[in-house]
Protein backbone atom coordinates (compact mmCIF):
# COMPACT_ATOMS: atom_id res chain seq x y z
CA UNK A 1 0.00 0.00 0.00
CA UNK A 2 1.29 3.78 -0.79
CA UNK A 3 2.47 5.60 1.86
CA UNK A 4 -0.28 8.27 0.85
CA UNK A 5 -2.87 5.60 0.51
CA UNK A 6 -2.15 4.62 4.28
CA UNK A 7 -1.81 7.95 5.49
CA UNK A 8 -5.49 8.90 3.97
CA UNK A 9 -7.38 5.49 5.45
CA UNK A 10 -5.29 6.04 8.95
CA UNK A 11 -6.86 9.27 9.38
CA UNK A 12 -9.66 8.15 7.70
CA UNK A 13 -10.26 6.01 10.79
CA UNK A 14 -9.14 8.32 13.41
CA UNK A 15 -12.16 10.79 12.31
CA UNK A 16 -14.20 7.91 12.64
CA UNK A 17 -13.42 6.24 15.86
CA UNK A 18 -15.17 6.97 18.90
CA UNK A 19 -13.02 8.79 20.75
CA UNK A 20 -14.81 10.99 22.92
CA UNK A 21 -16.82 8.98 25.01
CA UNK A 22 -17.16 11.00 27.63
CA UNK A 23 -20.01 12.71 26.54
CA UNK A 24 -23.32 10.81 26.07
CA UNK A 25 -24.48 10.70 22.65
CA UNK A 26 -28.12 11.06 21.70
CA UNK A 27 -29.17 7.18 21.90
CA UNK A 28 -27.89 7.14 25.75
CA UNK A 29 -30.62 10.09 26.56
CA UNK A 30 -33.27 8.03 24.29
CA UNK A 31 -32.69 5.28 26.20
CA UNK A 32 -32.96 6.67 29.55
CA UNK A 33 -35.86 8.65 27.77
CA UNK A 34 -37.25 5.06 27.03
CA UNK A 35 -36.65 3.55 30.32
CA UNK A 36 -38.82 6.24 31.74
CA UNK A 37 -41.97 6.16 29.67
CA UNK A 38 -41.51 2.25 28.91
CA UNK A 39 -43.85 0.76 26.44
CA UNK A 40 -46.76 4.00 26.49
CA UNK A 41 -46.61 6.33 23.73
CA UNK A 42 -45.70 10.27 24.50
CA UNK A 43 -47.19 13.09 22.98
CA UNK A 44 -45.23 16.57 22.81
CA UNK A 45 -46.29 19.76 23.89
CA UNK A 46 -48.11 20.96 27.30
CA UNK A 47 -44.86 21.74 28.81
CA UNK A 48 -42.90 25.37 29.10
CA UNK A 49 -39.50 24.98 29.39
CA UNK A 50 -37.22 28.12 29.24
CA UNK A 51 -33.70 27.57 28.69
CA UNK A 52 -31.33 30.12 27.30
CA UNK A 53 -30.92 29.46 23.49
CA UNK A 54 -26.85 30.59 24.28
CA UNK A 55 -24.80 29.94 27.45
CA UNK A 56 -21.89 31.37 28.07
CA UNK A 57 -20.92 29.12 31.56
CA UNK A 58 -22.10 25.53 31.62
CA UNK A 59 -21.65 25.19 35.23
CA UNK A 60 -24.26 27.11 36.28
CA UNK A 61 -27.64 27.33 33.40
CA UNK A 62 -30.81 28.73 34.93
CA UNK A 63 -34.08 26.28 33.74
CA UNK A 64 -37.76 26.76 34.29
CA UNK A 65 -39.86 23.98 33.35
CA UNK A 66 -44.02 24.54 33.93
CA UNK A 67 -46.89 21.98 32.69
CA UNK A 68 -50.54 23.07 32.63
CA UNK A 69 -52.24 21.26 35.02
CA UNK A 70 -55.28 21.72 37.24
CA UNK A 71 -53.09 20.46 40.08
CA UNK A 72 -56.62 18.71 41.70
CA UNK A 73 -56.37 15.15 43.40
CA UNK A 74 -57.04 13.41 40.58
CA UNK A 75 -55.58 15.45 38.19
CA UNK A 76 -52.14 16.47 38.68
CA UNK A 77 -48.57 16.29 37.31
CA UNK A 78 -46.78 13.47 38.68
CA UNK A 79 -43.23 14.07 37.80
CA UNK A 80 -41.24 16.19 35.19
CA UNK A 81 -37.55 14.25 33.99
CA UNK A 82 -35.24 16.65 32.85
CA UNK A 83 -32.61 14.89 30.56
CA UNK A 84 -29.51 16.20 28.57
CA UNK A 85 -28.26 14.84 25.46
CA UNK A 86 -24.70 16.15 25.90
CA UNK A 87 -23.98 15.50 29.53
CA UNK A 88 -21.97 12.28 30.18
CA UNK A 89 -25.05 10.98 32.22
CA UNK A 90 -28.09 12.41 30.52
CA UNK A 91 -30.27 12.31 33.85
CA UNK A 92 -30.19 15.89 35.19
CA UNK A 93 -33.27 15.85 37.52
CA UNK A 94 -36.75 14.60 38.23
CA UNK A 95 -38.94 16.62 40.51
CA UNK A 96 -42.01 15.05 41.70
CA UNK A 97 -45.50 17.23 42.33
CA UNK A 98 -48.33 16.58 44.43
CA UNK A 99 -51.77 18.25 44.72
CA UNK A 100 -50.54 20.60 47.35
CA UNK A 101 -47.55 21.62 45.38
CA UNK A 102 -50.46 23.65 43.76
CA UNK A 103 -48.74 24.69 40.52
CA UNK A 104 -46.35 22.40 38.67
CA UNK A 105 -43.82 24.44 38.25
CA UNK A 106 -39.79 24.87 39.38
CA UNK A 107 -36.93 26.70 38.69
CA UNK A 108 -33.20 25.25 39.12
CA UNK A 109 -29.82 25.48 37.78
CA UNK A 110 -28.09 22.88 35.63
CA UNK A 111 -24.67 21.75 34.15
CA UNK A 112 -24.00 21.50 30.08
CA UNK A 113 -21.41 19.82 29.45
CA UNK A 114 -21.90 20.73 25.84
CA UNK A 115 -24.16 22.57 22.87
CA UNK A 116 -26.94 20.26 22.94
CA UNK A 117 -30.77 19.26 23.18
CA UNK A 118 -32.26 19.17 26.37
CA UNK A 119 -35.29 16.68 27.06
CA UNK A 120 -38.10 17.08 29.00
CA UNK A 121 -40.41 14.65 30.10
CA UNK A 122 -43.68 15.15 32.24
CA UNK A 123 -45.85 12.45 33.53
CA UNK A 124 -49.55 12.84 34.48
CA UNK A 125 -50.91 11.08 37.23
CA UNK A 126 -53.20 8.98 34.60
CA UNK A 127 -49.89 7.79 33.42
CA UNK A 128 -49.91 10.17 30.16
CA UNK A 129 -46.48 11.21 28.98
CA UNK A 130 -46.18 14.62 27.92
CA UNK A 131 -42.30 15.97 26.40
CA UNK A 132 -40.89 18.72 24.86
CA UNK A 133 -37.79 19.96 24.16
CA UNK A 134 -35.08 22.79 23.88
CA UNK A 135 -31.73 23.64 21.76
CA UNK A 136 -29.02 25.19 23.62
CA UNK A 137 -25.17 26.40 22.23
CA UNK A 138 -22.71 27.04 25.37
CA UNK A 139 -19.51 28.45 24.91
CA UNK A 140 -18.11 27.09 28.19
CA UNK A 141 -18.76 23.50 29.33
CA UNK A 142 -18.77 22.35 32.34
CA UNK A 143 -17.02 19.19 33.84
CA UNK A 144 -14.37 18.91 31.60
CA UNK A 145 -12.04 21.46 33.56
CA UNK A 146 -8.87 19.98 35.91
CA UNK A 147 -8.89 20.88 39.31
CA UNK B 1 -22.28 11.74 62.41
CA UNK B 2 -23.72 13.14 59.41
CA UNK B 3 -22.26 16.58 57.46
CA UNK B 4 -24.59 18.87 56.91
CA UNK B 5 -23.91 22.75 55.31
CA UNK B 6 -25.78 25.90 55.23
CA UNK B 7 -29.04 25.93 53.80
CA UNK B 8 -31.55 28.60 53.25
CA UNK B 9 -35.61 28.59 52.54
CA UNK B 10 -37.29 31.89 51.94
CA UNK B 11 -41.63 32.24 51.50
CA UNK B 12 -43.30 35.12 52.41
CA UNK B 13 -44.44 33.89 56.08
CA UNK B 14 -47.92 35.18 56.11
CA UNK B 15 -50.34 33.78 53.27
CA UNK B 16 -53.83 33.53 52.86
CA UNK B 17 -55.53 30.49 52.61
CA UNK B 18 -55.76 28.74 48.98
CA UNK B 19 -53.39 31.07 47.74
CA UNK B 20 -50.64 29.40 46.41
CA UNK B 21 -46.70 31.20 47.61
CA UNK B 22 -43.25 30.55 45.76
CA UNK B 23 -40.99 28.77 48.03
CA UNK B 24 -37.12 29.33 47.31
CA UNK B 25 -34.81 26.49 49.04
CA UNK B 26 -30.58 26.81 48.46
CA UNK B 27 -28.23 24.71 50.14
CA UNK B 28 -24.60 25.04 50.25
CA UNK B 29 -22.62 22.25 48.08
CA UNK B 30 -19.88 21.33 45.91
CA UNK B 31 -21.65 18.98 43.69
CA UNK B 32 -18.75 17.05 42.79
CA UNK B 33 -19.93 15.49 39.86
CA UNK B 34 -17.61 12.54 39.54
CA UNK B 35 -16.48 13.41 35.83
CA UNK B 36 -13.76 15.54 36.83
CA UNK B 37 -10.18 15.22 37.39
CA UNK B 38 -6.68 16.42 39.21
CA UNK B 39 -3.79 17.24 37.14
CA UNK B 40 -2.71 14.11 38.18
CA UNK B 41 -4.92 12.58 36.25
CA UNK B 42 -7.00 11.01 39.26
CA UNK B 43 -10.83 11.21 39.25
CA UNK B 44 -12.38 13.11 41.53
CA UNK B 45 -14.83 10.76 43.73
CA UNK B 46 -19.24 11.47 43.30
CA UNK B 47 -20.23 13.52 46.18
CA UNK B 48 -23.23 15.48 45.47
CA UNK B 49 -26.93 15.30 46.96
CA UNK B 50 -28.91 12.74 46.03
CA UNK B 51 -32.27 13.76 47.26
CA UNK B 52 -34.15 17.26 48.27
CA UNK B 53 -37.46 17.02 49.96
CA UNK B 54 -40.14 19.58 50.93
CA UNK B 55 -42.71 18.90 53.14
CA UNK B 56 -45.51 20.95 54.58
CA UNK B 57 -46.86 19.35 57.91
CA UNK B 58 -45.70 16.53 57.10
CA UNK B 59 -47.18 16.10 53.56
CA UNK B 60 -45.01 15.98 50.56
CA UNK B 61 -45.32 19.42 48.61
CA UNK B 62 -42.14 18.68 46.55
CA UNK B 63 -39.30 16.14 45.87
CA UNK B 64 -36.47 16.18 43.63
CA UNK B 65 -33.95 13.30 42.81
CA UNK B 66 -30.79 15.15 41.88
CA UNK B 67 -27.97 13.81 39.62
CA UNK B 68 -24.38 15.43 39.17
CA UNK B 69 -25.98 17.26 36.09
CA UNK B 70 -27.22 19.71 38.80
CA UNK B 71 -25.45 22.86 39.10
CA UNK B 72 -23.23 23.77 42.43
CA UNK B 73 -25.37 25.13 45.79
CA UNK B 74 -28.31 23.78 44.12
CA UNK B 75 -31.53 25.89 44.22
CA UNK B 76 -35.10 25.01 43.85
CA UNK B 77 -38.05 27.63 43.09
CA UNK B 78 -41.10 26.24 43.55
CA UNK B 79 -44.89 26.47 44.55
CA UNK B 80 -46.93 25.74 47.80
CA UNK B 81 -50.70 25.47 48.70
CA UNK B 82 -51.71 27.56 51.44
CA UNK B 83 -54.10 25.30 53.20
CA UNK B 84 -53.19 25.28 56.90
CA UNK B 85 -50.56 27.63 59.42
CA UNK B 86 -47.99 25.02 60.59
CA UNK B 87 -44.04 24.30 59.41
CA UNK B 88 -42.37 23.69 56.24
CA UNK B 89 -39.23 21.34 56.16
CA UNK B 90 -37.09 21.21 53.72
CA UNK B 91 -34.55 18.30 53.70
CA UNK B 92 -31.21 17.89 51.72
CA UNK B 93 -29.60 14.22 51.45
CA UNK B 94 -26.55 13.49 49.69
CA UNK B 95 -23.39 10.83 49.52
CA UNK B 96 -21.16 10.33 52.44
CA UNK B 97 -23.77 10.90 54.90
CA UNK B 98 -24.67 13.98 54.31
CA UNK B 99 -27.81 15.48 55.66
CA UNK B 100 -29.48 19.23 56.09
CA UNK B 101 -32.89 19.59 57.27
CA UNK B 102 -34.26 23.21 57.98
CA UNK B 103 -37.53 24.03 59.04
CA UNK B 104 -39.59 27.14 59.21
CA UNK B 105 -42.90 28.22 60.59
CA UNK B 106 -45.82 29.47 58.08
CA UNK B 107 -48.84 31.80 58.82
CA UNK B 108 -51.56 30.90 57.18
CA UNK B 109 -54.45 34.14 57.67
Amino acid sequence: MSSRRLFISSMTAICLSPWHRAQASTSDAQQVISKIIGNQSVKTGRIYFELPPLVENGNLVAVKCAVQSPMTANDYVKVIHMIAEGNPLPNVVSCYFTPLSGKAEFSTRIRLADSQRVWVLAQMSNGEFWRTSADTVVTLSACTEMI
Amino acid sequence: MSRSSRAVVTFSNQVKRGELFSIRAIVQHDMESGFRHTEQGVRVPRDIIREFVCTYNGRPVFRADLHPGIGSNPVFIFDAKADQSGVIECRWSGDNDYLTVLQQPITVL
